[in-house]
C-alpha cells in the first residue's frame, strides 16, 4: 500500500463514487446521508469511502459527531494537476522536435523525388531556399 | 484530469508519423525533451505486441545525467496504435506511481495530415490490484472543478 501523499490522492481518486462524491461536495458541503443518496450503497460504505477521500486529504469533516459533514478541500487536486502539467509540457516539447522532424524528412524526400525536383535538380540540395513574400 | 490527453495534427501522411515513432533511426532524431538527446546506439525497438522499447535520454551538458525508458508494448497495431507502459516503481519523478501506461493514436485527417493523440495515464498499486477501479471512466466532473 502506497503512503506518500501523491499515491494516496490517486487512489482515492481512482473510484467512481469517491469522484461523484468529490463532484457533489464541490456544490457545498454534506452529511453522510445526503452523500449516500443517489448511491446504492449502504451508509458505512460512504463512510469507508469518506475515510480514503479524507486520508488524501481531499475533504475535511466536521467533528461535530451528530451532523458530522463532509467539505471539500481542492487543494490535493491541484498537485496532481501540477503533476499532469509536467507531462503535458514534456509531450507539448517533444512534439514540436517531432513536427520539425516530419518537415525535414518530408522536404527530403522530395528533394529525393527526381520528377518533383526536376527543374531544380540543378541547385545544390542544400541550398536554402528563400521565400519571396 | 489524471489522464493526460494531447492532440496534435501534423502536416505528415500517417505511415510517416507513425514511423517516426517506429524506426529506431527517427526516433534518435526527434525524441526526447529540449536539452536530452536520445544516442541511436540507445535505440532497442521490437514494435510489436508484447515487444519492448528501450532507449536513453541523455542530457546535452552532462552526458552522465540520464534517463532510461524500458518500455512495454501492450498492443500495436500498424499506422494506427501504439500502447506501451512503463513500469516505474521506485524512479524518481513517479513517486507512488507503479506503471505509466502511455496510448499513441494516429488518426488520418485527410489531406496528407495526421492527427496525433496522446494518452497517459498513471497507475498506482491500489489500481493495479483493482481492475475494475474504474480509472478509465470519465474525469469530466473533476475537470470542471478545477476550472472553477
Amino acid at each position: 500500500m502506497a503512503t506518500d501523499r501523491l499515491s494516496m490522492i490517486f487512489a482515492a481518486l481512482a473510484d467512481p463514487t469517491r469522484r461523484a462524491i468529490l463532484a457533489r461536495l464541490a456544490e457545498g458541503d454534506a452529511t453522510v446521508s445526503e452523500l449516500a443518496e443517489p448511491f446504492a450503497i449502504s451508509l458505512p460504505a460512504i463512510s469507508r469511502h469518506l475515510k480514503v477521500l479524507e486520508g488524501a486529504g481531499l475533504i475535511t469533516r466536521s467533528r461535530s459527531a451528530q451532523w458530522r459533514s463532509s467539505s471539500l478541500n481542492p487543494a490535493p487536486l491541484r498537485e496532481v494537476q501540477g503533476w499532469m502539467e509536467h507531462y503535458r509540457r514534456y509531450w507539448d516539447v517533444n512534439l514540436d522536435r517531432l513536427d520539425a522532424h516530419l518537415r525535414r524528412i518530408q522536404a527530403a524526400r522530395q528533394d529525393n523525388d527526381p520528377q518533383r525536383n526536376a527543374p531544380t535538380a540543378a541547385q545544390p540540395p542544400e541550398t536554402e531556399k528563400r521565400n519571396p513574400s | 484530469m489524471s489522464e493526460l490527453v494531447i492532440n496534435r495534427v501534423f502536416d505528415a501522411p500517417r505511415d510517416l508519423v507513425y514511423r517516426a515513432f517506429t524506426d529506431p533511426d527517427q526516433l534518435a532524431q526527434w525524441f526526447g525533451p529540449v536539452g536530452f538527446h536520445v544516442p541511436r546506439e540507445s535505440v532497442d525497438l521490437d514494435v510489436r505486441t508484447g515487444g519492448h522499447e528501450r532507449f536513453t535520454m541523455v542530457k546535452d551538458d552532462d552526458p552522465s545525467f540520464t534517463s532510461p525508458v524500458n518500455a512495454t508494448y501492450r498492443e500495436v497495431i500498424e499506422n494506427e496504435l501504439i500502447v506501451g507502459y512503463e513500469d516505474v516503481e521506485g524512479m524518481p519523478g513517479f513517486e507512488g506511481i507503479v506503471r505509466f501506461e502511455s496510448r499513441i493514436e494516429f488518426h488520418d485527417e485527410g489531406d496528407g495530415k495526421t492527427r496525433l493523440v496522446i494518452i497517459q495515464s498513471p497507475h498506482n498499486e491500489d489500481i493495479l490490484d483493482d481492475a475494475s477501479a474504474g480509472w478509465e471512466s470519465s474525469f469530466t466532473k473533476l475537470d470542471a472543478l478545477l476550472a472553477a
